[in-house]
């Protein structure tokens, strides 16, 4: 007992420390230095996962021979990452009998030995279901997983090579909910409403975000389970931002305050205010403007929305980019360039985040992982390692992007039409996203899955992971009320490919009128192709998604979520 | 040929089905290679042709025939256009300046010295990686705020120096250029190298007794005698620089706007990022004809120039 009484105690110590490190709070040589004072031996259950399986033994006996067996990732379960872990094995396994993640599993163990192929953006976001989802189902229903890495633009493409092959290489595809009219029209996905209303605990489907609700859905049809929260958000240092000198000054300048912008001129004059106060140490904004980074694509269809521009005229189906809408909006991203960092147009999302967490950049808008890295909740001797470790943990406040933040790709669990097993597929899809399995996913450090479920942004787990958590999670789910998604439309890769071609050339010096009319003409010829009438029909559905536009958001619908 | 089938084993030489082997085993001989050929190459030089005819496109259902619909669309593509003339911009720039640094260097190097095999190698290390790596390498050489190029440059000029080598005209296109060079400069040098040792020393003994200076040996002695190798080294650098993808592909990514696209990374893009594949496929045949006939006036006067 004694002997169990000190593991436990070394136990906590361990916790608070790696939390502490976690949080910043101690650097990871002395976080390490103490670790390894403390006893290699006892710090074993942490840094292997063997032994993490060994402190699950001691900690949820009941759930001793599922993870004995189980050669997922686990964390330990006094850490909130191994809590949401068990309460998933438990939700799975235990119930309630009427949950999704209980019925997806009882119903996969009768087509135990199935093998599933699934589709994964490459690098971090594909050991998710190498290291957790993909063993841990295998444990739970005997049903195999293998998981098929590919870049980005091959999630489009490859899926779509397989299909005209009809080879029924893939079982489930991981997409952007901007392709599903494309691969849905093409024959390259199924619908999944028969096994919904067969499997699923639809109360679930309630628990989603309003956004993501209704974004996998395309002619009356539901394509799939949202499932990576890719909404942009502000993220500005607070130590700058309440500089007294620098607020004494702005108001000065501009008789305002200096808070976080919430116009897009304020935006550009803020970033260039602090770019003159305090270059080069720090830098007004930053932004990920690379040719084919995406950044390009997102940044102008947000901006250009809050601006009040719209795409087309939705009876001549004539792009409606060259409008003094659009002049103007392409007119105050390149004062934003200005007002940037050095390199500013060379910058990829990983160069972009580089700067932010190595403090040189005063106020960024990016993807939710930009949150989490900040604050150091991240796995970077596993994983992340190609970021530098956060310099501005406990710095970093949270608010919306000015006028309406893109919900920038994001991720949709598809079902590819040509699966052999395609039963398993969509019980996988169904467990794999439900509250409790999904709320693993998206809480774990060194992938980029990001919230996206109600319970998500209230779970009391997540909110622990950091102190400004909760900040966070609600600064995600108040961008989503606003946000904006991208075109959802036939075609999508093409305008999309267009707008970033449009935006590089301008940042090169082209004029914005010459090639907001070069790109006008690209998405004519591209709604030419694809046929005028069935694009009218694709874009009046569009139209109808919540977050088409700054006027048809899930806020200006009545359909926003307040959390505390 | 007659004397084949008497060698084979008696077992084989049995039977009608033996006869007929015997009767013609140089098609069946010749059988495997002429079946591979049909699979690996005619076939889908055929499939490829009839696809370029026919709607073939990922976001307009079925295969109608479209005459020379694919041709027309990628013609009247300005796109299309710039691509192409970037290509013979960037493949002249690449390999002009490629074949006046491998010659100077195969001049420095066509004489014995102390350490002569060491900086052979050392010459040559960059024509071994693969060409993605040596876009990824001189990314991150020039990229903004963080490759080290401006930098070293600044401190060696005494100011700052900001260039934006990847994503501003003209220095984009030097980026491109360095790149190419440093990989594919050793390839020429290596080749002309062969072709200076290779050269009989009796003409340069007999000019040095005419009183000839190192220049005029080298202008009416080396040069015409290097003819073929020049030709050579140049043909088979311009087949490969008109292929130009991987470090467009890894350096601008095609940008600023479309500026850097080369045929072969247009196609890559409306093929397998768009999915015209009709159109790109109608495009990858006129390159072809277009290289074709280029490389055909090539190697007729390299042959030409062999057989002088």
């Amino acid at each position: 007992m004694r002997r169990n009484g000190r593991e436990r105690d070394f136990s906590q110590e361990l916790s608070s420390e790696i939390d502490a490190w976690l949080r910043g709070d101690t650097s990871r040589r002395g976080a390490l230095a103490r670790l390894l004072g403390a006893g290699a031996l006892a710090a074993a259950p942490l840094l292997h996962p063997r032994s993490a399986a060994a402190a699950w033994r001691a900690a949820a006996p009941h759930y001793a021979t599922l993870v004995q067996q189980a050669k997922a990732d686990l964390a330990s379960p006094d850490t909130p990452l191994g809590r949401a872990q068990a309460e998933a094995v438990r939700a799975s396994t235990e119930g309630p009998k009427d949950g999704s993640a209980y019925r997806a599993v009882e119903a996969a163990k009768k087509l135990k030995g199935a093998t599933l192929n699934m589709t994964y953006e490459s690098g971090l976001q594909a050991l998710e279901p190498r290291n957790f989802s993909g063993p841990l189902w295998q444990d739970l229903t005997g049903i195999n997983s293998t998981v098929v890495e590919l870049s980005h633009p091959d999630q489009y493409s490859k899926p779509i090579a397989e299909h005209i092959a009809q080879s029924g290489a893939y079982d489930i595809l991981d997409i952007e909910p901007a392709w599903i009219p494309s691969l849905a029209d093409g024959g390259v996905i199924a619908p999944i409403d028969d096994y919904v209303a067969k499997h699923m605990n639809q109360a679930d489907l309630d628990d989603y975000h309003p956004l993501y609700k209704f974004l996998p859905t395309y002619k009356g049809k539901r394509w799939g389970f949202f499932d990576d929260g890719d909404v942009f958000a502000l993220y500005y240092r607070r130590d700058v931002f309440d500089d007294p000198k620098l607020q004494a000054a702005y108001k000065a300048k501009f008789n305002q305050e200096l808070r976080p912008p919430t116009s897009w001129p304020e935006y550009d004059r803020i970033a260039q205010f602090i770019t003159d106060q305090m270059a080069p140490k720090i830098y007004g904004a930053a932004h990920f403007r690379k040719a084919g980074s995406p950044g390009n694509q997102f940044d102008f269809l947000q901006h250009f929305r809050a601006n009040g521009g719209k795409f087309f005229d939705p009876t001549t189906m004539k792009a409606q980019l060259n409008t003094p809408i659009g002049v103007r909006t392409l007119q105050e991203m390149v004062a934003a360039n200005k007002a940037s960092m050095p390199g500013n147009n060379d910058l990829d999302a990983v160069a972009l985040w580089a700067a932010w967490l190595q403090g040189k950049v005063a106020m960024m808008y990016s993807w939710p992982p930009t949150g989490r890295m900040s604050e150091n909740y991240a796995q970077r001797d596993k994983a992340i390692n190609f970021v530098p470790a956060s310099t501005i943990a406990g710095k970093v406040g949270y608010t919306l992007v000015p006028g309406n933040p893109e919900m920038a790709s994001g991720y949709v669990k598809a079902l590819a039409a040509d699966s052999q097993n395609a039963e398993a597929a969509y019980l996988f899809m169904q467990w794999t996203t439900c509250p409790a399995t999904s709320l693993v996913r998206v809480m774990l450090p060194y992938t980029l899955r990001d919230p996206y479920r109600l319970s998500h942004y209230t779970s009391p787990l997540y909110r622990s992971l950091w102190p400004s958590a909760k900040e966070y999670l609600v600064n995600l789910s108040n961008s989503a009320n606003v946000s904006v998604v991208d075109l959802v439309m036939p075609g999508a890769q093409d305008y999309a490919l267009t707008i970033d071609r449009m935006c590089t050339s301008v940042w090169a010096g082209e004029d914005p009128a010459a090639a907001l009319a070069k790109a006008d003409a690209e998405w004519d010829a591209v709604t030419a192709k694809v046929g005028v009438a069935s694009q009218r029909a694709a874009y009046e559905q569009f139209m109808k998604l919540p977050g088409a536009y700054a006027d048809h958001t899930i806020k200006t619908l009545g359909m926003a979520v307040t959390l505390s | 040929m007659r004397d084949v089938p008497a060698r084979l084993p008696p077992l084989i030489r049995s039977g009608r089905i033996s006869a007929w082997a015997d009767r013609h085993i140089d098609w069946l001989l010749v059988a495997p290679a002429v079946l591979l050929i049909l699979a690996l190459s005619i076939y889908p030089l055929a499939y490829s042709l009839w696809v370029s005819f026919v709607n073939y496109d990922f976001l307009v259902p079925g295969h109608a025939f479209v005459g020379l619909g694919n041709f027309a669309q990628v013609v009247a593509d300005p796109v299309a256009r710039w691509a192409l003339l970037t290509t013979v911009l960037l493949a002249a720039a690449n390999v002009a300046t490629e074949f006046a640094l491998g010659l100077v260097l195969a001049l420095a190097m066509d004489r014995q010295f102390r350490g002569r095999s060491a900086v052979m190698s050392l010459l040559i290390v960059p024509l071994f990686i693969s060409p993605v790596i040596v876009g990824q390498f001189w990314s991150l050489l020039l990229q903004r705020p963080f490759g080290p190029v401006n930098y070293v440059l600044g401190a060696l000029l005494g100011h700052p120096v900001n260039i934006n080598w990847l994503s501003e005209k003209p220095w984009n296109f030097i980026a491109l250029v360095l790149a190419d060079v440093w990989q594919w400069t050793p390839f020429v040098f290596v080749i002309l190298l062969a072709g200076l040792t290779s050269l009989p020393r009796e003409p340069y003994e007999a000019a040095e007794v005419d009183g000839v200076n190192a220049w005029q040996a080298f202008r009416y002695i080396t040069m015409p005698q290097m003819g073929p190798m020049v030709m050579l080294a140049i043909t088979f650098r311009l087949l490969d620089a008109t292929k130009l993808f991987d470090t467009i592909f890894m350096m601008t990514g095609g940008g600023p706007g479309t500026s850097t696209y080369t045929a072969s990374f247009y196609l890559y893009q409306i093929g397998f990022v768009q999915f015209h594949l009709s159109a790109a496929t109608a495009g990858s045949w006129m390159f072809l004809i277009l290289t074709a006939i280029a490389i055909s006036f090539l190697v007729r006067r390299l042959l030409r120039v062999e057989t002088v």
